[in-house]
């Protein structure tokens, strides 16, 4: 798990757009492609983005409320 | 039939095509190209006056027989008879629409079948005017009679009363003979009016009494039903009977003389309720009569309005033709999508065939540098996200569609601020239902706000799908989280009661928003600043993206200047700030700054460092960093005299050039003009000025300086402005929050009985709440502001929205406006 999860998953995102690209639908190509490959994209922006927010992270949850049989 | 092509990205290529039409089959022809929906027709005859143009008596004709039919339809509302419409019409012309074949054979109704309509409109229109007058004339006599019962039976009240006030004060038992009275009816508001009137013009010597009738009764003056009281005024002498009878008049007061003796004022009832009688029978023929005429126009009435519709809009647009010069050829112009000419000559063809004219229709295409109009292809899933955009403006002609990135980014922007599985899923419900009974609903009539939600339903779907995504990485639904996948964090083994305890981080979470971070105390500083950045970094690939699109236009339009001296300077200012910023926000994400036990730098300073203090870092990102910040500071400050005048000087140096060029330019258009029409001097009124021939050095440069001015300004607000995502989202994420603590929450302290029947009645509050606030309301707010992104924000950086829209001559559905 480190950033290379995030480059592995761009480049599967990559593939699926290329091959989409390639297979869309005749009719209504323009729609499609772009429908789909940026539904990719932006599904695959927030994701990464969320990550990488997480990967290394400089504050750790804090809480007191917390009963100690939850510990078990 | 040639492929058409898809015209989503670029609007499709239109030519300018000039008709050929034999007169005698010239209305037929538009009628079935009205049909189909192809050309927009131009006005060639913009000098003539409207009410000189050829077929301006048809047209005034149909006129006439449309507000006759008006008058049918408002005569329908009063009597309250419902008009027959029937809707398979309407798949059938869908049908029509999509095949040139079949257009050709469904024909204009023949000269003869309009001339019908026009006779039998006027004569039905007599014949109702009659029978409305009838019935009304009846309807005054009914009331009239009826209002004098009221005063007969009222008077029988009076007189008793009286009779009861004399004997009281035991005067003589009947009145003199010198005092007589006046009796009638009044609407009841004048009645207190009338009374004082006469109380101070007959100085008090009067007696006045009222009795209100119960039923309301048919008034002449105010056409409609109104109350009214019955009153008599008893009073001395002729003279000042007249008087009172003036002043009742005046006040709208109908007047009836009735007897003062009891008997004769029976026989005075008995009278007027035959008569009353025989009235009842009349009037109840005429209506009769009147309603059954109605439900046999009622039946009629729409397709017949269609009919002249029709026919009205075909000689409108003949109005728009020209007569060649031996007058027997109709002449037009318009502008037809380039891939369906050959279906427009095939149409025209296979009509000349049908109609068995030896004179065809001639379809020719004509050179112009006239600019055509904007014409997206668009279906039932792309209308309304193209009706987005073209809200804002119509794209300059075969410039980048907004529309097309706008079906994924619109409902994507949305949802980063709606963010929640559960509000997404409800929105998505809702969608759904209208997407899958779009058929039925589609031919249901809709009030305006339904209406708004059908033509959106694809918009809503995707917003309530996207939202469910991005609620899934925000790891919320209804403001809970779900605990999919193993956290990353750990809390400590053991600790005491109320003991402030911090989570280890033993891993990452794999999607969305690790669950341990909720209800945390420190959970809004993580998620602040997780949106924050997100916001930031959405924004400005949204914008790149956007202003990539200027690229593609200049490249189209072969415009090299506007690639030099506009987009790569731009681009290099934008990029030399805000890209930037974006590379350290991910490059600090990916850095383990514990393990390497350097402290984190703040990002927001080290960008207002870069500005204020170049050269000098306090906490270095990564070596080297100070020399970097400058070269890009020097970069974009370089780019912004760029921006500001390779434009202009470019211009300066080859305006001579230009202007030589220009004139060979012109000439050849105003020759194209002078072969191909007969009205050049017409044509040259509407040329537009194409290429700034009549542009100044100065103007050029005035309108580079407020482009540079700008475009500096907005990169830097246009990149704030979209922290809106993180402010709605967070906004969003503490409504529901809040809203489930305040309600259902409160229900899971309580036990027994009243823990259940609270856990009812919290959770309807809840459930009607979350619908109408958050996803109504929250949604509504939302999608202004994802709006707001795609106007401003994006489409700011490449559309020019010049253009003009293609609508072409087609038959639209009519109906009566309810005028009521």
């Amino acid at each position: 798990m480190s950033f290379y999860t995030v480059v592995a998953v761009f480049l599967t995102v990559a593939l699926a757009s290329v091959i989409f690209w390639v297979f869309a639908p005749k009719e209504n190509q323009t729609v499609w492609r772009s429908t789909v490959i940026l539904t990719l994209a932006m599904m695959y922006l927030m994701w990464a983005f969320t990550y990488l927010a997480q990967l290394h992270p400089l504050v750790a949850p804090r809480r007191s409320d917390l009963r100690p049989e939850f510990a078990e | 039939m040639s492929e058409k092509y898809e015209a989503m990205f670029r609007s499709a290529e239109m030519s300018l095509v000039q008709l050929y039409v034999p007169q005698e089959i010239a209305r037929d022809t538009v009628y079935s190209l009205g049909n189909r929906g192809l050309v927009q027709f131009r006005d060639l005859n913009r000098k003539v006056r409207a009410f000189q143009r050829t077929f301006v008596p048809e047209v005034r004709r149909l006129d006439e027989l449309q507000r006759q039919y008006r008058y049918f339809y408002s005569l329908l509302c009063k009597y309250d008879i419902k008009l027959y419409e029937d809707f398979e019409d309407e798949e059938d012309e869908e049908a029509i629409a999509a095949s040139p074949a079949a257009s050709a054979h469904k024909l204009a109704p023949r000269t003869s079948k309009i001339d019908d309509h026009v006779e039998n409109g006027t004569l039905i229109e007599k014949r109702m005017q009659q029978l409305v007058e009838a019935s009304e004339q009846l309807e005054l006599q009914k009331s009239d009679l009826e209002q004098f019962r009221h005063v007969l039976k009222a008077g029988d009240e009076f007189f008793a009363q009286s009779a009861g006030l004399t004997s009281q004060d035991s005067r003589d038992e009947t009145f003199p003979r010198s005092v007589s009275f006046v009796t009638g009816t009044i609407p009841r508001a004048k009645a207190g009016t009338l009374e004082q009137i006469l109380w101070r013009v007959l100085r008090g010597n009067l007696f006045f009494r009222t009795v209100p009738i119960n039923e309301p009764l048919y008034d002449a003056k105010a056409q409609k039903k109104i109350y009214k009281d019955a009153f008599i005024v008893f009073s001395y002498g002729d003279i000042i009977l007249q008087r009172v009878k003036k002043v009742a008049e005046s006040l709208d007061a109908s007047l009836y003389e009735i007897s003062d003796d009891q008997s004769n004022r029976s026989k005075q009832l008995l009278e007027v309720n035959s008569r009353l009688a025989d009235v009842y029978t009349v009037l109840d023929t005429t209506n009769t009569t009147l309603e059954t005429e109605l439900l046999a126009v009622s039946k009629e009435l729409h397709a017949w309005n269609t009919e002249i519709a029709r026919e009205k809009a075909v000689y409108e647009t003949l109005n728009l033709f020209d007569f060649d010069s031996n007058r027997k050829t109709l002449v037009g112009e318009g502008w037809v999508p380039q891939d369906e000419l050959g279906g427009l000559q095939l149409q025209l063809a296979n009509l000349t065939e049908t109609l068995g004219v030896d004179v065809p229709s001639i379809v020719q295409v004509l050179e112009t540098n006239r600019t055509p109009p904007t014409f997206h292809r668009t279906n039932k899933f792309t209308a309304a996200f193209q009706n987005i955009c073209d809200c804002y403006g119509t794209a300059t002609y075969r410039e980048v569609n907004p529309g097309l990135p706008t079906i994924v980014t619109f409902p994507f922007m949305f949802a980063v601020m709606f963010g929640d599985m559960g509000h997404g899923m409800l929105m998505s419900m809702v969608a759904g239902l209208l997407v899958f009974n779009e058929k039925a609903l589609g031919k249901m009539k809709r009030d305006e706000i339904f209406d708004m939600a059908f033509s959106g339903r694809y918009i809503l779907l995707l917003m309530g799908l996207f939202s469910i995504y991005t609620g899934f990485l925000y790891n919320d639904m209804f403001s809970k989280s779900l605990t999919l996948f193993k956290s990353g964090w750990e809390w400590p083994s053991h600790w005491h009661v109320n003991e402030a305890i911090e989570a280890k981080s033993v891993g990452t979470y794999v999607f969305g928003l690790d669950w341990a971070w909720h209800g945390t105390e420190n959970a809004l500083l993580f998620s602040n600043s997780y949106k924050m950045k997100l916001s930031v970094l959405l924004g400005f690939i949204h914008m790149t993206y956007s202003y990539m699109f200027s690229l593609v236009n200049y490249v189209y339009f072969q415009r090299w200047i506007d690639i030099i001296g506009n987009f790569i300077p731009g681009l290099l200012f934008m990029q030399g700030i805000f890209g930037y910023l974006t590379v350290c926000i991910i490059y600090k994400w990916t850095i383990d700054w514990v393990a390497i036990e350097k402290p984190a730098p703040g990002l927001l300073n080290t960008l207002i460092n870069m500005f204020l203090s170049p050269g000098t870092v306090e906490e270095e990102l990564y070596p080297h960093q100070a020399k970097v910040q400058v070269c890009l500071l020097i970069m974009a400050l370089i780019c912004v005299p760029c921006l500001l005048l390779i434009k202009p000087l470019h211009f300066k140096f080859t305006q001579d050039r230009h202007q030589h060029i220009a004139l060979p330019d012109n000439e050849a258009g105003l020759v194209q003009h002078e072969t191909n029409t007969g009205a050049e001097a017409v044509e040259d009124d509407d040329d537009e000025e194409e290429g700034g021939h009549g542009e100044e050095f100065g103007d050029v440069m005035i309108h580079q300086v407020i482009h540079t001015i700008e475009f500096c300004l907005n990169t830097v607000s246009h990149t704030a402005s979209y922290l809106r995502l993180w402010a709605l989202s967070l906004a969003h994420a503490q409504l529901s929050t809040v809203l489930w603590t305040m309600t259902i929450q409160i229900a899971f302290s309580m036990r027994g009985f009243v823990g259940v029947v609270m856990t009812v009645i919290l959770f309807g509050m809840w459930f009607v709440l979350t619908c109408v606030i958050l996803v109504l309301m929250e949604g509504t707010s939302a999608m202004l502001h994802s709006l707001r992104l795609h106007w401003v924000e994006s489409m700011s950086k490449f559309f020019e929205g010049e253009g003009y829209p293609y609508e072409p001559f087609k038959f639209i559905p009519v109906e009566f406006e309810d005028e009521l």
